[in-house]
């Protein structure tokens, strides 16, 4: 039995509680103002939220690693890594709603929806049982549908939120017929179970097996944006509110990968399937396919669109070489928190950027060093860390996963090149970054200095300190990324 | 034992037809209201395989999971449909090839 102090049940009550209560508080009021209300009380609920999964760790009540169980949730601490991402972005995005959200209707249920999203989010990484997971995965997803076409009367967002629609329905059609496939060849839908089934599977079944677990990489690969499925991707980024696209860029994003990890890489070690070079080859076409089109584009949300494509392909290298190499998964788990947080600030950027000036053109930005100073900053920060410039978070975690696929180079002989395609997508990278960077300093004439929005400003200022502490001193982060991986060997077993 | 066999194939046949049905339907058709039926009767396909499953399973866990995504289907049918309002509204028609605003 779970038992009702475990750290997913405590999320579900304080965020599900206020998120129900939310739209209630706003009918009772009987007014569709004061922003800042819903606001607060959305951002107390994820901070006392993210305190929690802290305490618990901190008391050490968290089992480590990625664990099977009995129920459908387990208190682990893979669940409680990824809750600290996923909250942590549902964080950055209900400050970063607060001026934007000043000029939008419906606040309370905005941010009600947002809270309902990341237990969604939070929920995936938790189950261990396949109902848990998919209700979990529409518990995330149907929000998001809302929230991406919230601003009703512009035709581009409701546009993007058609086609995240179509897309994420299929996907979850894909999943659920996945699950089916899956409980009918092994008779569960407890994921350990599940596992247990495979490694004794009737030879016979094996290709309804594959067929399932391709299901699953295709209907998660959906929200992972890689590169067979990413179609729906940028329009998406673009059409939808700023603050939106930080919570699929950084959040919904991750579930998927939680979710993959979870059932594919487990259940493939079990299989004892070639499948690594299946997904090395999906890596290095996510991320040389994101990055090449990501140098074509004339708006910047539409750019770290098609760059959140290129680092799903990085994250999907430790996942590539996780049975050869625990090195490359714990490298997976850095960069997805480190990815959550980098690319949320960078949103969050271009939200303060559209709220003041009103602009995404790349052509735009010229002398935005002058007149954003923070933002800029901040901007420029999280675009050297994406890139894996040496100081920054973001370089320990490349680091890691690069010399993950380098140590799984005796067993596979071609992950190696893994490695070198990612040095070489983070130099193509840096280039049109740095195109970026040069455009907000070295150009345009002497513009005045606008006033930044102070929420705006405090999440630069947090994920600053985080990206250049954690880069100086990386140490506490490594460890817990270690506490947390899942242990994947070829004698695996539930 | 034979017979069951038998009646189980038949089921997973009628899924898989299905399922090639709706996978049909979201790859010719362009207007939002059939791509949304596809969905769904790729959806049904799980469903009824599921049921199949947990016919011929010891436990239930298939008609469980059958109730849970019939649930779940009909909350994403709601919002689909909604935004497909809201797109009417501004459009007068939901034709998936009217929808080129966002390009790069």
């Amino acid at each position: 039995m779970i038992e009702i102090s475990s750290t997913p049940i405590v999320i579900i009550a304080i965020l599900g509680a206020v998120g129900i209560i939310l739209p209630v508080i706003n009918v009772i009021r009987k007014e569709t103002g004061s922003n800042s209300f819903y606001a607060v009380i959305a951002f107390a609920a994820l901070i006392i939220s993210i305190a929690y999964v802290g305490y618990q760790f901190i008391n050490e009540n968290i089992l480590p690693s990625a664990l099977f169980s009995e129920d459908v949730i387990v208190d682990d601490a893979f669940g409680g890594f990824f809750a600290i991402a996923m909250l942590i972005v549902a964080i950055f995005t209900t400050v970063g709603s607060f001026n934007y959200m000043r000029k939008q209707n419906y606040p309370a249920i905005y941010y009600s929806l947002i809270l309902l999203s990341t237990i969604g989010m939070v929920l995936v990484a938790y189950s261990t049982d396949l109902i848990m997971l998919f209700v979990a995965w529409e518990l995330m997803s149907i929000p998001t549908y809302a929230l991406v076409g919230f601003i009703k009367k512009n035709p581009q967002s409701n546009e993007a939120a058609l086609k995240y629609f179509l897309f994420g329905a299929l996907s979850s059609a894909i999943i659920v017929y996945g699950i089916s496939i899956t409980y009918g060849i092994t008779g569960s839908t407890n994921i350990g179970e599940v596992i247990q089934g495979y490694s004794t599977l009737d030879p016979g079944l094996l290709p309804l097996a594959l067929l399932s677990v391709g299901m699953f990489i295709a209907g998660f690969g959906f929200k992972m944006g890689l590169v067979p499925f990413h179609q729906w991707l940028p329009d998406t980024y673009e059409g939808s509110p700023p603050t939106i696209t930080t919570l699929l860029a950084a959040g919904t994003k991750k579930a998927g990968f939680a979710a993959t990890i979870r059932i594919v890489v487990l259940g493939m070690v079990v299989l004892n399937l070639d499948w690594t070079l299946a997904l090395g080859i999906l890596a290095i076409m996510t991320m040389t396919i994101g990055n090449v089109a990501a140098i074509m584009q004339k708006s910047l949300s539409r750019m770290l669109a098609y760059s959140s494509i290129a680092h799903a392909g990085y994250i999907l290298i430790g996942l590539a070489v996780s049975p050869y190499s625990s090195l490359g998964l714990q490298g997976s788990l850095y960069q997805i928190l480190n990815h959550a947080v980098m690319k949320g600030m960078a949103f969050i950027a271009v939200t303060g950027i559209i709220t003041t000036l009103a602009v995404t053109n790349l052509d735009k930005l010229k002398g935005l060093g002058r007149r954003m100073p923070i933002t800029a900053l901040g901007l420029t920060i999280s675009l050297l860390a994406l890139a894996g410039v040496p100081p920054l978070a973001g370089f320990w975690s490349k680091i890691m996963l690069f010399g993950g696929a380098l140590d799984a180079g005796s067993a596979l002989w071609w992950a190696p090149w893994l490695a070198i395609a990612g040095v070489l997508n983070s130099a193509l990278s840096l280039a049109y970054y740095g195109w970026i960077i040069r455009r907000m300093y070295f150009e345009g004439e002497t513009e005045k200095r606008v006033s930044e929005p102070k929420s705006i400003i405090a999440v630069m200022i947090f994920s600053i300190i985080f990206l250049v502490g954690f880069g100086v001193y990386p140490d506490p982060i490594i460890k817990f990324v270690e506490f947390a991986t899942p242990v994947i060997s070829s004698g695996f077993m539930p | 034992m034979r017979k069951m066999t038998n009646e189980l194939t038949e089921f997973v046949l009628v899924s898989v037809a299905l399922l090639g049905i709706g996978i049909y339907g979201l790859a010719v058709k362009r207007n939002f209201i059939r791509m949304l039926f596809a969905i769904e009767i790729v959806i049904n396909a799980a469903n009824l395989n599921m049921v199949a499953f947990g016919r011929f399973l010891p436990h239930s866990g298939g008609q469980t999971l059958a109730l849970f995504s019939i649930a779940i289907a009909a909350a994403e049918v709601a919002v689909g449909l909604s935004l497909i309002i809201v797109a009417y509204r501004m459009y007068h028609n939901i034709d998936i090839a009217d929808f080129r605003s966002l390009k790069g």
